[in-house]
């Protein structure tokens, strides 16, 4: 049987974080490849609406905020909870070269995609030797 | 009974942290039993009472909403599933991959007076949200007082 175990992961708080805005902030889990021409990352984000993503790249960092409602929580007693709720937060340096203006991102169901496609200058490029 | 009440008023940050703050406080609340699960199961989940029933929420993202399976029977909740990983066939390696994946089923036990024929469940975000009304004859109901 090649059944993968699953198990639910506990939810990272932003670690040292010091904001202006009080609460608990959360680090989305997040998966980053990499392909020839783009890098592509996806973000779990459950509870983020399509409309309460924010994505930015300024001087090379990556930032991504995904604001919770507390809507679906209204007039709710809790009883017992495995989990936490708040906004998520998350900040990578880039290392490679995007080309910042045709970054893609979709978010659905609860996850965040993006595509970031490199730049010319990072693209892996094939040189050809030539025999003398 | 703490009800969560958020006010429009009040600005989203300070409803926030009243839900912060009440979600703590019921953190793996040993009043309840779940039966066989427990916390580090996937999916995690919250359990409410919204006064006329319980509401199960499960933080699920990433799922086609026909791929998930929500049954019951007799007092179990059910919530079985297969998060799969996006297509990355052609990739020329990771840098980072922290999410899960893979097959999973978890069953809740839920109280004995609920109705679970006539429970409902809805997908939105990533959450998987079940609610569960009680049963009819578990619902408070006026005696009449008759004169003597």
């Amino acid at each position: 049987m090649t059944e993968q175990e699953i198990a639910a992961k506990e939810k990272q708080q932003v670690p040292g974080q010091e904001k202006t805005r009080a609460g608990r902030f959360f680090l989305p889990g997040v998966d980053i490849y990499e392909f020839d021409d783009s890098i592509k990352l996806w973000a779990d984000m459950p509870g983020v609406k399509e409309s309460d993503v924010e994505v930015t790249l300024k001087e090379g960092v990556l930032t991504i905020i995904g604001t919770v409602s507390t809507e679906a929580y209204e007039k709710l007693s809790p009883l017992y909870t495995e989990y936490n709720v708040g906004n998520y937060f998350r900040q990578f340096e880039l290392n490679e070269d995007v080309d910042d203006k045709h970054i893609g991102a979709l978010m659905r169901n609860g996850v965040l995609e993006l595509t970031l496609p490199k730049g010319e200058r990072a693209q892996a490029r094939r040189i050809e030797v030539r025999t003398g | 009974m703490a009800l969560l009440r958020f006010s429009p008023d009040l600005d989203p940050v300070s409803n926030l942290l009243t839900l912060q703050t009440e979600l703590e406080r019921f953190l793996r609340n040993p009043a309840i039993g779940l039966g066989v699960s427990g916390p580090g199961d996937f999916p995690p989940v919250n359990i409410f009472d919204d006064g006329d029933g319980v509401v199960v929420m499960a933080e699920i993202p990433g799922m086609d909403p026909a791929s998930l399976n929500v049954s019951g029977q007799s007092h179990t909740l059910t919530i079985k599933g297969e998060r799969k990983r996006e297509t990355v066939g052609d990739a020329a390696g990771y840098h980072r991959r922290e999410r899960p994946f893979g097959e999973f089923s978890r069953s809740v036990q839920l109280p004995d007076e609920l109705d679970l024929d006539k429970a409902a469940a809805r997908y939105e975000a990533g959450m998987l949200t079940v609610r569960v009304p009680k049963a009819e004859s578990a619902k408070p109901r006026q005696i009449a007082v008759n004169p003597a």
